[in-house]
């Protein structure tokens, strides 16, 4: 090869290299322009998307593995504007299936579309499957009719429908205090509100993750499974809810209360087994909370509302005086009708004097003075040291969405006098939940365990099922003081020949009647009737609260509260599958 | 002079050498288009895969919203209230509690219901796919010879 040929080469290879680096440089160059960025930003859209997929909300189910709130499909109907060809078809169409009006439909199907601005229009959210089925029918029925030569062929192009899921309630308002609901029409920040929907609402609602779907379809590859939310298995059981539910409104009926709660719980493991409050409201139209609800009026009273309980809270005072040895069942008090405490006369729920009583006769016949007396003998430190111990100053913490309680007024606050003691010990001046009534009672049911209240019995995660073990919250008394009073509460009743009492089985319970504050002090014409009971006495499987409040058919726990709570435990003991004493008994001496 | 000589006596026939070179780079293009077309044929049913597997994923995702969708449907269809009005309908009435009739079934416990197996129950930690087609070259090796006869890696059995 001669030099020319080199020199040649030579120049060819130079000129090469100067174009290579020029296109390098170029090439960063345009990377780092200001535009670049925007370049890349819209070639992402090119090769392919990024979803937030939502996981399906998870399943409330109740102690029998009923559904009470899962997912049905509803549609949201939409035009791709792109793709239509018949205005005036989609229209009509839509406008007689779907009942919008025919030119708002027909002038977003003319809507032109504009690139990566205007594409599609949402026409209807939440249509239902029905509609959607017509829908397809008259699209199916489009694409085979036969036309004339010079007819057009009708067509829904550009029509679509998308499936979602929609948050159900089966059973309406039944147990939806408990359920809560859920703001399913906020398809972006929906939310659970109240119940266990607020209370359990990020297991329920699951992660939501990002999902990259490529357009090339060589590099579509399986998207991860997205698991579903948690699901949940409620402690209560929808039949004997239902019953308690419909004993309540006969009971509001009979007695013209103006609202009730009625509350089932499991001394032994803190389970609702069931809770019923007025009003109620069917959580699949959540939107009328406010008409359901007026003013202060709260969603859950058992949880929410305070009251002053009046003589059921007796059995707290006993259980605190008995377990402190302040006094024993066989002490006797002599009542002379009135008793003073800090400058002010107590007196019992008749006026009058009821001589010597044992402990026993106290309960039995409801006597604030004995009450107070024993409530002075045990000492305002020592009493007031039993009501925290019982949980009155703090919420239960029940696994439900808007609890609250009245703070405890305490011997050295500012609200507290010498009276509230003597107040306190009849259920007078102190206000509770209905709930920390319950978890505090359950306490002597249950030997002096007091147990965590709960609905939610496990919880399902992609699964698998974590069953949620009872939690004892405290042992306010000891166990011989809860039999004690237990034994005293059945004999009570007993004795009275109260019509609380339910055949063939033992129950224990307390009546209660309590005057209602105002702003211009009690009233007696109007009052919150009340009763505690459980059963059966020796082994309780139930512990069954009920509260009528202002009921004008009597003032009287003992006539109108304590038959509601017999005609409970009647159809209790049926679902609850617990025999009579006598078969219950016999078949455990067998046993054994 | 007698180098170029040489090389004359044993040069091809410009023909051949043509001939030679046309097989070259035919075989070169058959290659090439042989290799082409595997990657088509591959990368096009890679494409019709990732497709079926979309459209699997939209069918998985339809299903389990029309089991959802079933559920509710059965839900309400089987609710406390409707059943009640069922039951109506049937002239059933509720059972006076006092009428209960229990039975002593010897041995006897009620099941309580299960959503999901217990999470302690789950022990299947191991994989379902065989250790054939996970094991390393290097692993199946070292297994087949600590199985060969006259391999001595079994533990020791212990003597007093």
């Amino acid at each position: 090869m001669n030099q020319i040929s080199w020199s040649r080469y030579l120049l060819i290879f130079v000129i090469f290299i100067f174009v290579a680096v020029g296109v390098g440089a170029r090439m960063v160059n345009i990377q780092n322009i200001p535009a670049a960025q925007t370049i890349l930003e819209n070639s992402k859209k090119l090769v392919g998307v990024t979803q937030t997929i939502v996981p399906e909300r998870g399943s409330i189910y109740d102690a029998q593995g009923r559904l009470l709130a899962g997912n049905e499909t509803v549609y949201e109907l939409g035009l791709d504007l792109r793709s239509i060809e018949q205005p005036e078809t989609i229209a009509s169409v839509v406008s007689s299936v779907l009942g919008l009006d025919y030119n708002t439909i027909l002038e977003y199907a003319k809507t032109k579309a504009v690139e990566d601005k205007k594409l599609y229009i949402v026409l209807d959210s939440f249509v239902s499957k029905e509609k959607i089925n017509q829908l397809a029918l008259i699209e199916e029925e489009y694409a085979h009719r036969v036309v004339g030569k010079n007819e057009i062929k009708p067509n829904l192009q550009g029509l679509i429908w998308t499936p979602y899921n929609k948050r159900s309630y089966p059973e309406g308002d039944m147990g939806a205090n408990i359920l809560g609901f859920y703001s399913f029409l906020d398809r972006v920040d929906g939310k659970g509100y109240y119940g266990v929907e607020e209370a359990y609402n990020s297991l329920l609602a699951g992660t939501p993750k990002q999902v990259y779907t490529p357009f090339d379809p060589q590099k579509i590859t399986s998207v991860d499974d997205i698991p579903p939310g948690a699901s949940l298995v409620l402690t209560f059981d929808r039949e004997i809810q239902a019953m308690v539910e419909q004993q309540l409104a006969e009971a509001i009926e009979w007695s013209g209360a103006e609202s009730g709660t009625i509350l089932v719980y499991n001394p032994e493991d803190g389970g609702i087994i069931a809770m019923a409050t007025t009003p109620r409201m069917d959580p699949n139209y959540y939107w009328t909370q406010a008409d359901v609800f007026p003013g202060s009026t709260p969603f859950n009273r058992p949880i929410s509302e305070t009251y002053e309980p009046g003589s059921v809270f007796k059995v707290i005072t006993m259980a605190s005086a008995l377990d402190a040895g302040a006094v024993k069942p066989d002490t006797v008090f002599t009542d002379t009708g009135s008793i003073m405490v800090g400058g002010t006369t107590i007196t019992n729920w008749n006026y009058g004097a009821w001589g010597e009583q044992d402990m026993t006769g106290c309960m039995q016949h409801s006597l604030n003075v004995c009450l107070t007396w024993i409530a002075t003998q045990l000492g305002a430190e020592k009493f007031y040291t039993y009501l925290k111990n019982f949980g009155f100053d703090r919420n239960t913490g029940i696994d439900l969405g808007g609890e609250s309680h009245w703070p405890l007024k305490l011997p050295g606050d500012n609200q507290w006098y010498e009276v509230d003691l003597a107040t306190n010990s009849f259920g007078q001046g102190i206000s509770v939940t209905p709930i920390q009534m319950v978890m505090a009672i359950g306490a002597v049911a249950n030997e002096g365990r007091m147990m965590a209240p709960h609905v939610v019995k496990a919880i399902v995660i992609d699964g698998h099922q974590y069953d949620i073990n009872p939690v004892i919250v405290g042992n306010p008394i000891k166990a011989e003081t809860a039999k004690a009073l237990t034994s005293m509460l059945v004999t009570s009743l007993e004795e009275e020949s109260s019509v609380a009492l339910v055949d063939g089985y033992t129950v224990a319970g307390k009546t209660g009647t309590a005057e209602i504050p105002t702003p211009f002090g009690y009233t007696s014409s109007v009052t919150n009737v009340s009763f505690v009971g459980w059963g059966p006495a020796e082994d309780p499987k139930f512990l069954v609260y009920v509260w009528l409040e202002k009921p004008t058919i009597s003032i009287w726990g003992s006539e109108v509260a304590a038959p509601v709570f017999s005609k409970v435990v009647q159809h209790l003991v049926v679902l609850m599958e617990i025999p009579p004493d006598q078969i219950r008994l016999r078949a455990s001496a067998e046993d054994r | 002079m007698k180098t170029k000589n040489i090389f004359q006596a044993y040069k091809q026939a410009p023909w051949r050498l043509q001939l030679q070179w046309i097989g070259l780079f035919l075989l070169v293009l058959v290659g090439v288009a042989a290799i082409a077309g595997v990657y088509l044929s591959l990368s096009g049913k890679a494409a019709v895969t990732g497709r079926r597997i979309q459209n699997l994923e939209f069918q998985a995702s339809a299903l389990e919203l029309e089991v959802n969708d079933l559920a509710s449907q059965l839900a309400y269809a089987s609710s406390a209230r409707v059943m009640s009005e069922r039951a109506n309908k049937l002239n059933m009435s509720l059972r006076d509690p006092a009428d209960a009739l229990y039975l002593e079934v010897p041995g006897y416990t009620a099941d309580s219901f299960r959503l999901a197996p217990a999470a302690a129950a789950d022990t299947s930690t191991s994989s379902s796919i065989l250790p054939e087609f996970t094991a390393s070259l290097w692993d199946w090796l070292i297994d087949k010879l600590a199985q060969m006869p006259g391999s001595n890696t079994n533990t020791p059995e212990a003597r007093p």
